[in-house]
């Protein structure tokens, strides 16, 4: 169904691409690309779908076939009823604010009859289990309906073949579940997946071989088998993520000596009339990492802004080392990394960026320089931070909140969309701000982070 | 409750008839003749909220009038000329109101009904999209400006070009990004397929959207021919 033979692709814009691409994917089978982050995976996908080079620009050489014919002479909209593409940040995609508009949307665009859309649209709306979500905007969907919807907007098309580009980025276990339920259906209905993934083990039973993209090269293939077998040791050196899906993370709730750093009583939240949560204990002491986990929507986002003193509570108090703390109080110790790190940076320069609102004393600046070693951020120093990488992105903002000297960090999906050498420098950089006596609060999904760095573990409901 | 909502060719008659009626009326206290179809046609569609609130803007904006008109009031900021001119253009406002209200959906096929070009109403459907999205971007600056410190009086005054700095780049580069998704995600489904555009939302006239037609018509007629145009 997919085929690339002896295929380079080099961005206009940059040198980046990929060389000597050499992929058969037959009809209905689901390959999976990974591989570290900038490596060339969502090249790939662009190259299927048609996006690359009709829409990024660049230099395409050798074949790549689409239902064994070369498609690069077609229009990109032609492409668009063979392939359906799911991305990685849903709510960016969307173009109407309800949700029959945005499944119907591709159906629209290829002006098919009108009762023919609405069968298919309320089919895929049915089949996406999305039903009950018809009155509500889009923009307070949880992730995983956000990413369902996407997938029904997609599906209403019925294109014979489906890339995702790190579909799983933004979802939750319960989300990833209903993302993998219905990429199973569709696989049974005879369609082709080429899905680009960091997280691994959910694909384990959906995908028929695992394709390693490296430096823009393919370097090897395993069967979901191999993968299982590999060691821990080789996993680590090929940056990937875990490939079994881990025992659900066990740890004891967040318990310490003396006076914690931040504790909350009774606090409440609401918006309108619908209460997000009410009655709220929690405690946090100095030196240990805990893992606010919950399902998505559950309010873990606001609470997190709440005790950062970006938002206010409805009712409750939150006191910071023992102390009752107003929100500006609570912006002097705490410091909140988002998830989107979209919004979070403000200069032309990763180093002015580091350095933002802070002394240049000599201290400063040593303890600047020593951040952007430690994080793989040194050749970048003079670079734009929007011209960063995702990973790269999510490391400044750490490292901005680490030179901030604020005691409590509170971390917001740090790992989302991180291939597994990422999130190990993410890990190790928690751990050691703990061990030096830091408080550190970290919501995540993310089993894989619990393990290697978290200490305790708080559900929010 | 169930909606029962006008077609967009309906209410956009509306809005028509409310803005020549409105821009040649003889006497602009007699512009409720245009109000009370207007209101009407929201409570028509059960849309009470809107109703409501419009209402009572309505009510107060009457009673200035009413002061000012019997009793000489006169008020330093708000003065006649803006009471009488919110009071003239209400009819306009509310049937606005009503159009633009409509789920962009509705609208996008109005606009494929009525042949208009796609990338007008690709254009129409991104603008929707726009403006939720561009306050929750600055939602998302302010907060970081925030945490960064970054919003204190001191800083604000001190540095009011650096201020407004920290708040442009952000959101330009985000806006940028954001532009740049949606037009992958356009045309990954098919935005530029040539033809027309076909469309979930029923576009038929019913008798109620002719009905409606016919009471705006009537409505503007009796009002333009109560002194004549002006």
């Amino acid at each position: 169904m997919i085929r690339f033979a002896h295929t380079c692709f080099q961005y206009a814009d940059s040198g980046d691409g990929v060389e000597d691409i050499g992929l058969h994917v037959r009809k209905g089978e689901c390959v999976v690309l990974t591989g570290p982050s900038g490596n060339g995976k969502t090249t790939l996908t662009r190259l299927v779908n048609g996006l690359a080079p009709a829409f990024y620009a660049g230099r395409l050489s050798g074949a790549v076939e689409l239902g064994g014919r070369d498609r690069r002479e077609e229009p990109l909209w032609q492409r668009g009823r063979l392939v359906g593409s799911v991305f990685q940040d849903p709510k960016s995609q969307f173009f109407s604010s309800q949700l029959a508009g945005e499944v119907a949307f591709a159906c629209e665009n290829y002006g098919i009859p009108h009762d023919e859309i609405v069968s298919r649209t309320d089919a895929a709306i049915r089949a996406f289990r999305l039903e009950g979500l018809r009155d509500r905007p889009l923009d307070v969907l949880s992730s995983g309906e956000k990413q369902r919807t996407a997938m029904a907007s997609v599906c209403a098309l019925d294109p014979p073949v489906l890339v995702c580009d790190e579909p799983t980025a933004n979802l939750d276990e319960q989300g990833i579940r209903e993302l993998r339920d219905a990429l199973l259906q569709f696989k049974r209905e005879g369609r082709t997946l080429l899905i680009a993934e960091h997280r691994l083990a959910w694909l384990v039973g959906l995908a028929d071989r695992f394709v390693y993209v490296r430096e823009g090269r393919l370097r090897w293939e395993k069967t979901p088998e191999q993968m299982l077998g590999m060691t821990e040791e080789e996993r680590e050196r090929l940056q990937l993520r875990s490939v079994r899906e881990g025992a659900p993370a066990a740890l004891p709730p967040p318990t310490g000596e003396g006076v914690p750093a931040v504790s909350l009583e009774g606090l409440a939240c609401g918006r309108g009339r619908k209460c997000i949560w009410e009655d709220l204990r929690l405690a946090a002491w100095p030196g240990r990492v805990t893992a606010l986990t919950g399902r998505n929507g559950a309010g873990k986002t606001t609470l997190a802004k709440i005790l950062a003193g970006l938002e206010r509570p409805s009712r409750g108090e939150i006191r910071i080392h023992g102390r009752k703390a107003s929100p500006a109080q609570r912006r002097k110790h705490c410091w909140y990394s988002a998830n989107d790190t979209g919004t979070q940076f403000f200069t032309n320069s990763v180093s002015e960026e580091l350095l933002l609102g802070l002394p240049r004393t000599q201290a400063v600046l040593d303890r600047a320089r020593a951040l952007l070693r430690r994080f793989a951020l040194y050749a970048y120093k003079d670079a734009h931070p929007a011209i960063l990488s995702g990973g790269q992105k999510q490391r400044l903002a750490i490292a901005c909140g680490l030179i901030s000297g604020r005691e409590i960090l509170l971390l917001d999906e740090p790992t989302s969309g991180l291939d597994g050498g990422n999130m190990r420098i993410i890990a190790d950089a928690l751990r050691a701000e703990a061990d030096h006596g830091k408080t550190v609060l970290v919501i995540t999904h993310d089993g894989e982070l619990i393990r290697a760095c978290c200490d305790s573990q708080w559900k929010l409901e | 409750m169930e909606r029962r909502s006008l077609a967009v060719l309906a209410k956009a008659g509306a809005v028509l008839c409310a803005m020549v009626g409105v821009s040649l009326a003889p006497d602009a206290l007699q512009t409720w003749l245009l109000a009370a179809p207007a209101f009407g046609q929201l409570l028509y569609q059960r849309k009470l909220r809107l109703a409501l609130s419009f209402g009572a803007c309505y009510l107060l904006l009457s009673l200035l009038l009413y002061g000012i008109r019997f009793h000489g009031l006169r008020m330093v900021i708000f003065s006649e000329f803006y009471v009488l001119m919110f009071f003239s253009l209400m009819p306009v406002f509310v049937t606005a109101w009503d159009l633009i209200s409509t789920p962009p959906g509705e609208l996008s096929a109005a606009l494929s009904q009525i042949h208009a070009p796609t990338p007008v109403i690709l254009g129409m459907l991104v603008v929707f999209r726009f403006f939720p999205t561009m306050k929750a971007e600055l939602r998302g600056v302010h907060q970081s400006m925030k945490n960064r410190r970054l919003t204190g009086p001191a800083q604000v005054l001190c540095h009011p070009a650096v201020t407004c700095e920290y708040v442009l780049v952000p959101l330009l580069l985000r806006c940028l990004q954001i532009a740049d998704q949606l037009s992958v995600s356009a045309v990954a489904r098919g935005a530029q397929a040539p033809g027309a555009r076909g469309s979930y939302a029923a576009t038929g006239i019913r008798a109620k959207d002719l009905a409606w037609l016919g009471i705006w018509a009537a409505a503007t007629a009796l009002f333009l021919g109560m002194g004549g145009p002006a």
